[in-house]
């Protein structure tokens, strides 16, 4: 009888520990399961992203877009040259604008056969591109053109490409002819009083000349181009890496490119960190250093309590208050110097930014407080007994002792900055482009959009296992990646702070 | 001398800033404090008794309709206004406002609904997990790893956890969008966070006591339960009290997993008890967002949109204020 007891008490015990380390083992599975699911919903990306870059260059959209490119830059050129009127009608005489307005004018009719040719080869392209797609039958255009199947006519693959690129030789003389217009304009070019409006003109000219000069390198590109050319499979993941496009839902070709949200993000944690760092940290010190301990036992929590409002409630106060304030501030009189004042938009990186500020501020005081207060007092006593004041004992013993420490708090402020959802997707504008840098730091009052937000907003309304569906899981991954690896560098830098004390 | 006083000045004027730089921060969050308490207690009381506006608290969510009625102006509920229909028999042109009427009574049943079951979950599996960490665990590299992975774990974004939550329990399990999923996905997403908590107040419980038990010849399971979980609990529930005001706050992880922005029954409106946990609900957070983003700012709305953000607030706030005054008396309390 008292034999098989201890064996089986040996037996429950160690089912117990098994039990609890199961449960212990969930973090870990968690964690793998995260990757996997992440894996799983998005990888098929890359293929359905290859097929829908090689449908591109076979339907013979890549050659349109060679074509519209040129448009394009046309087309830029005109906007550069209202840019110069509005400048210009302050300074010149009525003649003059009158006479500008008809070069200008004059100067976008140009583009006509262009922009004709363009949008002819444009519908030849897409009409190709359905009809192969359909034959596919794999490639969604976000259910665009799902239901044009009924009526396809039998596919002339061959004659639509030569159709299209007969369209080199119609290029090369529309060239040949905007070339020798533009250059007969320039000719009839009114001149200005004002130096700047002059030299903006001569500026614009130059421009013009740069253009004129790419026309024969455009009809060589075209000419090179050629559907049969097979596209690299790494294309699939370099045009979602490096690709400057987020375009989704459009009728001519759809990209999945991470740039600009990744921008979008890291420009909005920048303005995030850039406040919350000085006020983070000295605060940090004020609390560990200064601070008389009723004021510590009451800010403590107070910052607590900061960390605890929920992220929907910031950005819906950024909606309510903050945008507005922000756009008034900029258009008082007061801030009249600042070049890119007053802002159009209200919401835009600075207030989202501003808000996600005050998240960050209250993980790095936590955590940076923590540090300083870890710093051995013998370090403390010291540098008091060798005669520095309380600020020289701060500055050059305590905080760089634990500044291992601080920077690991920035870091996973960052963290916490990058992975945050509502208050970005509520405040920073929602508008999927890079930020015109060329305006300086008027570029951190553009809206953008970011990689937390674009999952948020488009999750609910993509077809499930869509190509656009994987690209957000993808988008998912990418943003999983680049926390884990802030969150180890941080880990590191505290191991390497824990050993430089001990 | 000069340098002595110069010293002191440099002492001053940066302690002054570092003062400065701290009450900026504590003066912000204030505003935001203030600003949504006030316009949002215009919606949460009254001036005349019951001094809590009951119906704000107590009704679905409508569309409000502002018309022009022989010169006064209405703001009707959608259930009102139909009433007010079958009076006037007129043609009236109605301007709708979504969400603006009625109250958020779904949505807080929602949240109360989805805190319990991940809160439930995320104890159950948290404390077992910090029992092997504290009290099974040798220093190997199984225990490592598992530290590792806590620690990434919860620096993953709340928007990652609901795709995991969608792509894993949505699709991949076939549960859609329901209550078992949000329960999960949250669940998960605290895990971290509480086990973290619960090792602490596991280490917090005095050795003696564990060696007493094991002299006596009990087991570690024995010990565990008799002399070691009755100490630590207390800690463990208090410090998770913190969890549960993040979960209440999230809304990117249940956007795909649990929440609807509009639904007409109320979760025990179901056909059979098991479609009860396989029903998506309404939150207040994502509430919060769909009024803030789906529908203009003015002053139809305001009412809506504050009262909502404000009653979020305040829930977050007693729940943390609990867990903080908690935690200072077991402090005072539990001194070994």
């Amino acid at each position: 009888m008292a034999v098989p007891l201890p064996v089986r008490r040996w037996h429950a015990d160690s089912l117990i520990k098994a039990f609890f380390g199961s449960n212990a083992l969930i973090a870990i599975v968690v964690l793998a399961l995260i990757t996997i699911f992440l894996f799983r919903e998005g990888f098929g990306f890359f293929g359905k992203n290859l097929a829908n870059i090689r449908l591109y260059r076979r339907a013979g959209l890549e050659y349109v877009d060679i074509l519209r490119d040129s448009a394009n830059s046309h087309a830029a050129l005109s906007r550069s040259l209202n840019d110069i009127r509005k400048r210009a009608a302050a300074t010149e005489s009525a003649d003059t604008l009158s006479r500008f307005d008809e070069f200008s004018t004059a100067f976008s009719d140009s583009a006509e056969n262009l922009n004709g040719l363009v949008s002819d080869a444009g519908d030849k392209a897409v009409a190709l591109r359905d009809a192969l797609a359909l034959l596919i039958g794999d490639v969604d255009h976000s259910g665009e053109n799902s239901e044009q199947g009924a009526a396809t006519p039998p596919i002339d693959e061959a004659g639509t490409i030569a159709a299209l690129r007969a369209n080199t030789a119609t290029f090369a003389t529309t060239a040949a002819a905007l070339d020798r217009t533009i250059r007969d304009l320039l000719k009839t070019a009114p001149s200005f009083q004002d130096a700047i409006t002059k030299r903006a003109f001569e500026y614009w000219t130059k421009k013009v000349d740069g253009y004129l000069a790419s026309l024969p390198a455009t009809t060589k590109k075209l000419q090179a181009w050629n559907p049969e050319r097979p596209v690299p499979a790494y294309r699939a993941v370099t045009s979602f890496l490096f690709g400057r496009d987020w375009i989704t839902a459009s009728f001519w070709q759809d990209w999945y490119g991470i740039i600009p949200l990744f921008v979008g993000s890291f420009l909005v944690s920048i303005v995030a960190l850039a406040i919350a760092v000085p006020f983070g940290v000295a605060s940090a010190i004020y609390v560990s250093e200064v601070a008389q301990p009723a004021e510590k036992r009451f800010i403590k929590p107070y910052v607590e309590f900061i960390a605890a409002i929920p992220s929907v409630v910031l950005g819906f106060f950024g909606i309510a208050v903050v945008g507005q304030t922000i756009r008034h501030v900029s258009q008082s009189s007061f801030f009249h110097w600042v070049s890119f004042f007053p802002i159009s938009e209200r919401l835009n990186i600075f207030t989202a930014g501003s808000l996600l500020a005050l998240m960050a501020v209250s993980t790095i005081f936590t955590l940076a407080e923590d540090a300083l207060r870890n710093v051995p007092r013998g370090f403390v006593e010291a540098s008091y007994a060798l005669g520095a004041n309380r600020l020289q004992t701060v500055g050059r013993v305590i905080v760089p002792a634990s500044l291992s420490g601080i920077v690991s708090a920035i870091l996973l402020g960052f963290g916490r900055v990058i992975g945050e959802t509502m208050v970005v997707l509520l405040c920073a504008g929602n508008r999927i482009a890079i930020p015109d840098f060329t305006q300086g730091l008027g570029a951190f009052f553009q809206p953008v959009h970011t990689m937390t937000g674009i999952i948020a907003q488009e999750m609910g309304e993509v077809v499930r296992g869509s190509i656009h569906y994987r690209a957000l899981f993808m988008v998912g991954l990418a943003l999983f990646a680049i926390t884990l690896a802030t969150n180890y560098a941080a880990q590191k830098l505290v191991a390497r702070y824990r050993m430089s004390i001990g | 001398m000069k340098i002595r006083t110069r010293q002191r000045i440099a002492q001053t004027t940066s302690f002054w800033i570092f003062r400065l730089a701290t009450y900026t921060i504590l003066a912000a969050a204030t505003y935001i404090f203030l600003d949504i308490g006030i316009k949002g207690s215009r919606t949460l009381f009254t001036a005349h008794a019951p001094f809590i506006n009951v119906p704000f608290l107590t009704q679905r969510p409508q569309t409000l309709f502002v018309f022009d009625y022989q010169g006064t102006k209405y703001t009707l509920s959608d259930s009102e206004f139909r009433v007010w229909k079958a009076q006037h028999p007129e043609e009236v042109e109605a301007t709708s406002v979504a969400y603006s009427a009625g109250g958020v009574w779904p949505c807080i049943v929602g949240t109360a609904l989805l805190v319990i079951g991940s809160m439930i979950f995320a104890l159950a599996v948290g404390i077992c997990s910090a029992i092997y960490l504290s009290e099974y665990s040798q220093n190997s590299r199984f225990i490592r790893l598992i530290r590792i992975a806590i620690l990434n774990l919860a620096g993953v974004p709340s928007i990652v956890f609901g795709l995991f939550g969608f792509g894993l329990f949505v699709i991949f399990l076939h549960w859609n969008v329901s209550l078992l999923a949000g329960w999960f996905t949250l669940g998960l997403m605290i895990l971290p966070a509480i086990i973290t908590a619960s090792e602490e107040s596991l280490r917090a419980v005095p050795n003696g006591l564990r060696e007493g038990s094991l002299a006596l010849g009990a087991t570690k399971w024995q010990t565990i339960r008799k002399n070691v979980l009755p100490y630590a609990l207390p800690g463990i529930l208090t410090s998770s009290i913190l969890g549960i005001s993040r979960v209440a706050g999230e809304t990117a992880p249940i956007m795909f997993t649990a929440a609807y922005a509009l639904r007409d029954e109320m979760p025990w409106q179901v056909q059979h008890w098991t479609d009860f946990v396989f029903q998506g609900v309404m939150a207040l957070p994502y509430h919060i967002y769909v009024v803030s983003s789906k529908i203009p700012q003015n002053e139809y709305t305001e009412r809506m949109q504050y009262g909502a953000a404000c009653i979020l607030l305040l829930l977050v706030f007693v729940i943390a204020l609990t867990s903080i005054v908690l935690r200072e008396k077991a402090r005072r309390r539990l001194s070994w």
